[in-house]
């Protein structure tokens, strides 16, 4: 009945074209949860910057900034630094493990940028894409360690094949390639089919309709995918821990440095400083070349 | 030139479907993924029903390592991950759907907006270790926020219970998963017409009856999500146990580690079979959550947008 009572209301309430949602945006319970939101991301970005703050502190482990000194990042790099009769000649022992990460990185972005190029474009228009998606999403939902014991039996125990780098390398991509195609299909469901069915009928061979449209027109989603996969691998923590055979990444190397109770290693805080920045630069880019430009204009296609 | 190359295309179109070349190397990906990957992860199950002589498995069903590990005490250590690990997915399910509502339906400008999602995505791509390890010096003994609550006065002597506790291990877990939850939601919300949500105001529904009726319904699938990407990750976390917990809080992943270590994987693989059970549990509710909204297939609706 109150819904009939209303109709001769509606007339006089003129400003009533504001959506809903933005008067819901102008009243209290908006600035409540805005709040919170912006607090919870305080929580995450404080420990970040609080850790570069600290790294250029000169006693970092008592959480005070202050004294500022360089003094870490010295001792990373040259390995030079001497406190409390401890040597800190760290530098070979980081360098390996950054040039085995580096070295896994680059694999796995490439193989992200392939594997996602190859399924991203098709698995939006296929009938089974719900399930497919959920199966190729998998490793997102189940917890790293979970997924690293299962493949560590399965290859180990199963088949009997010895880790080494080529699991480090298959562990990274299961973890990494999710994203990597999450991001492709930001780009690829903008996609227009019909690109490809005007190519086909004017006679395009599929090789050149793939390297001539699909490719250009995918390009930020390849770059993406390859972006995600490098720094996903990167920063690979739970799935290295049992895929490997002795060999030791940066953030394995990071997680046994930091592991002891009470951790005698401010060169930790200096490494990850400069990991992390670089990770956010990387990410910056990766978003603004996947997301920055949503549609995709017909002069990428006529340049080809 | 042009029209021999034309009838070639047609040709060749004649013996391959248009496509083909996509679906073959989309069926050969998809072999190759479930072959390497989604048999092994589903064979975890089968696995925690055998028994091994060191990298030998014995082909028969049995539940020994199921008996061994509520001996030795499973039963609590299982207990306790799940306790903390819903205690946290409910506390983020609160903070995150009103924020992820207001992203999706209340923010207007694109600008803060567009700021927002970028902090939104950053977390995810930096190492796990660097974005906890702070919280230990900030909030030891001898830190600055028991240095701080000293100063003021609040407390006479050190709280100790700020690490390696369990209020650690929730905090730590605040801010590493917070993005997770807030994703799926906002996607689900930000797929809700405008429209409904206008039909039920001009039917007279109050703004509570339209976020009871309207949008929690149709946001449902995105909550579930969400806790499929918070609750099951955080079962088998590995960094903010061990870097906040400090071995006071014994949690799922670390026996995992020290089981494998020891060359128990009978007992690895059991431990590693329950999160994964949770996570199928969650994966049927989630399909269950979808089907009134057109299944699966739509979530590729919302990434158009």
């Amino acid at each position: 009945m109150t819904a009939l009572a209303e109709p001769p209301k509606l007339d006089d309430a003129a400003p009533r074209k504001l959506p809903l949602a933005q008067k819901i945006s102008e009243r209290w319970p908006a600035w409540g949860s805005i709040f919170i939101g912006y607090f919870v991301l305080l929580i995450i970005y404080f420990p970040i910057l609080w850790l570069m703050i600290l790294s250029i502190s000169s006693e970092p482990l008592t959480g005070f900034a202050g004294d500022w000194t360089l003094r870490w990042y010295d001792d990373m790099l040259y390995g030079t630094g001497q406190r409390e009769g401890e040597a800190y000649a760290v530098n070979s022992r980081v360098f390996d493990p950054l040039f085995l990460s580096l070295k896994l990185a680059f694999i796995t972005a490439a193989l992200c940028m392939v594997a996602s190029l190859l399924i991203g474009p098709i698995l939006p228009r296929v009938r089974f894409r719900g399930p497919l998606l959920l199966g190729y999403l998998m490793p997102l939902m189940v917890p790293g360690i979970v997924a690293s014991v299962s493949l560590f039996l399965f290859y180990r125990l199963g088949l009997h094949w010895k880790m080494g780098e080529w699991s480090l390398g298959l562990a990274h991509f299961v973890w990494a390639f999710p994203f990597a195609l999450l991001a492709m299909l930001v780009v690829a469901s903008r996609f227009d089919a019909r690109l490809l069915e005007a190519a086909a009928d004017l006679g395009a061979s599929p090789w050149r309709r793939f390297w001539q449209i699909q490719v250009p027109i995918l390009k930020p989603g390849i770059f993406a995918a390859g972006f995600f996969g490098f720094l996903l691998s990167f920063n690979e923590l739970p799935f290295s821990i049992f895929m490997r055979a002795g060999d030791i990444t940066l953030p394995i190397y990071l997680w046994i440095q930091s592991g002891a109770h009470n951790s005698s290693v401010p060169l930790i805080f200096a490494l990850s400083t400069l990991i992390t920045i670089a990770s956010i630069i990387l990410t910056f880019i990766a978003i603004k070349v996947a997301f920055g430009e949503r549609t995709v204009r017909a002069t990428d296609v006529k340049k080809t | 030139m042009a029209l021999a190359e034309h009838a070639a295309g047609m040709k060749l179109r004649q013996f391959l479907p248009r496509l083909s070349v996509g679906i073959w190397s989309l069926s050969g990906f998809t072999f190759l993924w479930v072959i390497g990957i989604v048999v092994p992860l589903l064979g975890i199950l089968l696995f925690s029903f055998l028994q091994t002589k060191g990298i030998k498995v014995q082909w028969d069903l049995t539940i020994k390592a199921y008996e061994k590990l509520f001996f030795y005490g499973g039963g609590p250590l299982i207990g306790r991950t799940i306790r903390i690990a819903a205690t946290m997915t409910v506390i983020e399910l609160l903070l995150a759907f009103p924020f992820a509502l207001w992203l999706a339906k209340g923010a207007k400008n694109q600008n803060l907006k567009l700021i927002t999602f970028t902090l939104l995505t950053v977390p995810f791509f930096l190492s796990p270790v660097a974005r906890v390890i702070v919280w230990r010096s900030v909030m030891s003994v001898h830190g600055l926020v028991n240095t701080a609550l000293l100063d003021i006065g609040l407390v006479s002597e050190p709280v100790e219970w700020l690490i390696f506790s369990e209020f650690a291990v929730h905090l730590g877990y605040l801010g590493q998963y917070f993005p997770a939850m807030v994703w799926p939601i906002f996607l689900s919300v930000a797929l809700i017409d405008d429209e409904y949500l206008e039909a039920s105001k001009d039917l007279g529904a109050s703004r509570l009856r339209t976020l009871v009726h309207v949008i929690f319904p149709l946001a449902l699938p995105g909550i579930v999500a969400g806790i499929i990407f918070t609750f099951v990750p955080m079962l088998g976390d590995t960094v903010v146990p061990q870097q906040m917990g400090g071995g006071n809080v014994m949690m799922i992943s670390h026996n995992v580690y020290t089981m494998i270590g020891a060359s128990n994987f009978v007992m690895a693989a059991a431990l590693s079979a329950i999160i994964l059970a949770i996570m199928l549990a969650f994966q049927v509710l989630l399909w269950a959550a979808l089907r009134p909204v057109g299944g699966l297939n739509n979530v590729f609706a919302s990434l158009r947008r």
